[in-house]
């Protein structure tokens, strides 16, 4: 079932909108999925849609915040940023997730022994 | 924390729901939109680069719902067909919903209408007055006497004293708790209107604005040159003056005297004392128009003043409190003989007076919790009736689970429904509560000069909200959580499914209390109309019957002593030639009533160690005789000893004669009253009555002959119906002298209602929550057992099949039936013995714990229980057994 995949991603997608927000200061969400289309060299398929999942969780969260502006091709459309909460989380988040793939990754390389 | 947030936006999110689907609608058309952009510029056909996009974006729709989903708590479409649903399973079982819904809305409906009285007694603020909360109301407290005698009101000078000391208070007001009856010359025609004595301050210190002209001012209440003003109450001048706008101005005559109108009260203001509602407000120091008190304003030992003032911002309650227990020693030591015992206590100022409030409270208190125990019965009914329908519905809670419903979705559904229940039911319980205040005001006896207003405002409608919120939650969340973890499997599994006793334990507990509590209930209400029929039956000592009365008080007109004489004397011998009228007389006051005169009275003029209190009454000649109180010695007053200034002769009562002469003829007997130079002679002995209450221990009392010059009950003995006479009575008033008005003019049954007011009112309520609670408890037994029997139908037809008797099965039903009432029974018996002690203060003539009581009801459950449990017993012995076992 799809949402099994989704269940794994949620978490991960959120740390990678956030870090993309961070990085790249405010940006709509078309943005933010060629950003992550960029950076994932198409390894992450993903459904754009769940972006905006993912925006509206961290809003709830007040991780993000969001407001109206005009982009580039003069078009209304909603801009995304990180708050001061949301930096505080995202180093949280980088923390642990380094620490997890530090330690799979050790797993991963153990030999077969003896 | 993060919980928290999230909560919050979704809280927001159910406000802001259409704007933000709008905008998140236009936010995924422009992402679609761009990916199509790149598409085609990457040389797509317009067809494909939209295929490509929207496969890139994923599905929108679903999309869509996720997001409204995680924006806020649910979609509407699914609350809505949570709802059709629930509509749809209630319209299937139509009978049983409407039982449950019925029995929550007589439980909801007493308990608002009794939250409406408590609201308005004790929650409502006074109408109009600016900031209550500031306000409090001193008290005098007698370290001396006990329980409600030892609080008294105000005199004037120690009000005076107060005022003009006071620190703490911004000003202190004061008004008579008394109020000021008069009559009203209104074009040569007395009416009688009701007036409440207010300080200067009075308008002022509570911020109430006049509505036309102005209010009083300390200036028109100045002792010594006090102006003859009044301001209206905005319904008497809406009723009686037709709304005049010119009414600022005029002069309206009251006793006698011209009174210049300067101003209308705002519309429900009506002071600050529960149950008064005064036609208009005149300055304190015009007391002597009103009253013919002449000591009022310089006695100390005079208390008819409510106190209250506005504590000043920086000083708490604790603090005024200091000061005038400093006020009370200092006038204490200053007066020891009128203030030497008295200490000053201070109280929130509410419409209830604050040494009052604790009874109001807890008789008030008494009667919710009653109707709250009530309302559990019904909440039970209810919950073993949802019980019930969620073990039929176990297989459909399976196919949802199996189909992917959470177990929240589950328990909210179940919910759902039951909130419906109990918000229809709090719908018809508001109705219900609206006719059970006017029924119970109905009841309030005329003779109580009382108005009370009982609106159903938003503290009593959000109060019926909030029950019914938590009676839909208390008796669905058990079942909702019950059918919600349900195990599919086996559900789904086409088990047979039995239902005795043990597989319901929760529902075999829900009846034993609910029984238990119909007990209880029983128990109170049984007591309470057993000690009204004693209360009914109780001989006040005159008849009940054939008789009229009427108060009148021609003092107020300012009439001279010999005035009112010729016009006592001139309506006397009119009322006596009236057609149907066998006696007529008067007398200072009723037995009963809430007047009270008592002195003290021994066998000489010098102190006598053996003297007796004694309760005083002054009758005319034929007084006895209109009454039917009978002469069981002696002769009665002749109208030469009427009308003499000192007859020198009284009548006593047997209690009297017993005490102060046992074993001897009391006739011609020497007795000396409290304050007299000289000894009356005994002349007649009266058989006793009561006097007081209906319940006291018997009271002497002495008979003088002349009634007082001012305020006089006619009473007149008709030979059939006494209420035809009421209008001749007050049409003869008027014609002896137009400007005179009877006030209390009703029948002696009508005022029998002041006494026996209190048994009647909780007799009433306690009945009705008894057959109430016994109504209930047979549906709820009804109800299990019948579904005890559906369940077990199969069982039965094997059992018939196999050879039982009909006997023997209503038997097996009947057992189970009986052993949770006699279950039940027991707790609740311990219970009502146990309860029934605070009930004791309001019973006559019975003991809180009386057997008979007990054993009526523990017969009555009996019998309704057997009843319950017979008709479904009957049809599970009817059951045919080939039918039964095709049943499955």
């Amino acid at each position: 079932m799809g949402e099994k995949k989704s269940d794994v991603l949620q978490g991960t997608l959120d740390l990678m909108v956030l870090k993309t927000l961070h990085a790249m200061g405010p940006l709509h969400g078309f943005g933010i999925a060629r950003r992550i289309e960029q950076l994932s060299e198409d390894v992450l398929q993903l459904n754009e849609g769940t972006v905006y999942t993912s925006l509206l969780r961290l809003q709830q969260q007040g991780w993000i915040k969001s407001e109206w502006g005009t982009s580039d091709n003069n078009r209304k459309a909603r801009y995304y940023s990180i708050t001061r909460l949301g930096k505080k989380q995202l180093d949280l988040e980088t923390e642990n997730w380094e620490r997890i793939a530090g330690v799979i990754g050790r797993v991963l390389r153990v030999e077969r022994q003896g | 924390m993060g919980f928290f947030r999230v909560w919050a936006a979704k809280v927001k999110g159910l406000f802001t729901r259409q704007r933000e689907d709008h905008e998140f609608d236009e936010e995924i058309r422009a992402h679609i939109h761009d990916l199509t952009e790149r598409y085609l510029r990457q040389g797509m056909s317009r067809a494909n680069a939209v295929k490509a996009a929207r496969l890139q974006f994923g599905n929108v729709t679903l999309l869509q719902e996720t997001q409204r989903a995680q924006r806020s708590f649910l979609s509407p479409a699914e609350w809505w067909g949570d709802i059709r649903f629930g509509l749809r399973m209630m319209r299937k079982k139509p009978g049983s919903n409407a039982a449950v819904i019925i029995a929550l809305a007589l439980g909801i409906g007493m308990n608002v209408a009794v939250f409406s009285f408590v609201n308005a007694l004790l929650l409502r603020p006074p109408a109009v007055v600016h900031s209550m909360g500031s306000m409090v109301e001193l008290w005098k407290h007698s370290r001396i006497a006990i329980d409600m005698q030892s609080y008294a009101p105000f005199s004037y000078p120690d009000y005076a004293y107060y005022r003009d000391h006071t620190q703490s208070l911004e000003g202190l007001l004061a008004f008579d708790g008394d109020g000021a009856q008069s009559i009203w010359n209104r074009n040569g025609q007395g009416q009688v209107v009701q007036g409440q004595l207010a300080s200067g301050n009075f308008f002022s210190l509570l911020g109430v604005n006049a509505l036309l002209g102005r209010t009083l001012s300390t200036s028109d209440d100045q002792l010594g040159s006090p102006h003859p003003v009044i301001v209206l109450s905005h319904s008497f001048w809406q009723r009686e003056l037709a709304s005049d706008p010119e009414i600022v101005g005029k002069t309206l005559v009251l006793n006698g005297a011209e009174f210049n109108v300067i101003g209308v009260a705002p519309q429900g203001f009506t002071g600050l004392l529960v149950g008064t509602s005064p036609d208009f407000w005149a300055p304190l120091t015009l007391q002597q128009q009103f009253t013919q008190d002449k000591d009022r304003l310089t006695s100390r030992q005079e208390f008819w003043l409510i106190v209250a003032g506005r504590l000043r911002p920086s000083v708490d309650r604790a603090k005024a409190q200091a000061e005038m227990r400093v006020f009370a020693r200092q006038l204490g030591k200053d007066y020891p003989d009128s203030n030497k015992d008295f200490d000053t206590l201070i109280y929130p100022a509410t419409l209830v007076p604050g040494p009052y409030r604790g009874y109001v409270e807890a008789f008030t208190g008494l009667i919710l919790g009653v109707f709250v125990l009530v309302l559990m019965i019904a909440c039970a009914n209810a919950a073993s009736f949802l019980l019930a329908r969620a073990t039929g519905r176990v297989r459909e809670m399976a196919i949802r689970s199996a189909l992917g419903a959470g177990r929240a979705r589950l328990i909210r559904q179940m919910l759902i429904e039951s909130l419906m229940l109990s918000s229809i039911a709090g719908l018809a319980g508001i109705a219900v509560a609206w006719w059970m205040a006017h029924l119970l005001l109905e009841l309030k006896p005329a003779a109580i000069p009382l108005s009370i207003s009982v609106p159903l405002d938003w503290r009593v409608l959000s109060f019926a909200l909030v029950v019914s919120f938590a009676t839909g939650i208390l008796f669905g969340l058990v079942p909702a959580l019950r059918s919600a973890t349900v195990e599919a499997a086996p559900a789904l599994k086409d088990e047979t499914q039995t239902a005795g006793l043990r597989k319901s334990r929760l529902r075999t507990l829900l009846l034993i209390g609910e029984i238990a509590t119909c007990v209880v209930l029983l128990a109170g209400a049984t007591l309470c109309v057993r000690s009204l029929m004693h209360a009914n039956s109780i001989d006040p000592g005159f008849d009940t019957q054939h008789i009229a009365v009427a108060t009148l008080d021609p003092s107020t007109l300012g009439y001279s002593p010999a005035k009112i004489d010729a016009f006592y004397g001139r309506l006397l011998d009119r009322v006596r030639t009236l057609p149907g009228i066998t006696a007529a007389s008067y007398v200072s006051h009723l037995p009963l009533g809430t007047s009270r005169e008592a002195t003290s009275a021994g066998h000489h003029v010098a102190p006598d160690p053996d003297q007796v209190r004694v309760d005083l009454f002054s009758a005319s000649p034929e007084y006895f005789a209109t009454m039917g109180i009978p002469f069981r010695r002696g002769r009665d007053f002749t109208s030469k000893e009427s009308e003499s200034p000192d007859p020198g002769v009284v009548i006593v009562n047997e209690v009297l004669a017993q005490k102060m002469w046992p074993g001897q003829d009391p006739i011609g007997q020497r007795i000396a009253l409290g304050g007299a130079k000289t000894t009356s002679e005994v002349i007649g002995e009266v058989k006793a009555g009561k006097y007081r209450t209906l319940g006291e221990s018997p009271v002497a009392v002495v008979f003088r002959a002349n009634p007082p010059e001012g305020k006089r009950t006619l009473v007149v003995r008709a030979s059939g119906d006494a209420r035809p006479l009421l209008d001749a009575l007050a049409r003869t008033v008027q014609d002896v002298d137009p400007l005179m008005a009877v006030t209390d003019s009703q029948t002696i049954e009508e005022y029998m209602a002041l006494p026996l007011f209190p048994a009647r009112a909780t007799g009433l309520l306690l009945g009705a929550s008894g057959i109430l609670a016994v109504v209930l408890t047979a549906i709820g037994l009804f109800g299990v057992i019948a579904y005890v029997v559906s369940q077990r139908t199969h069982e039965i037809g094997v059992r018939m099949a196999l050879g039982a008797r009909e006997t023997d099965v209503l038997k097996l039903v009947m057992r189970q039936g009986l052993f949770l009432t006699s279950v039940g029974l027991l707790i609740g018996l311990a219970g009502a013995i146990a309860a029934a002690r605070l009930l004791s203060p309001l019973l006559y003539g019975i003991g809180a714990n009386d057997p008979a009581t007990l054993a009526a009801v523990t017969v009555t459950v009996t019998a309704v229980a057997m009843l319950a449990c017979y008709i479904p017993a009957r049809r599970a012995m009817r059951v045919d057994p080939t039918v039964a076992l095709r049943y499955e």
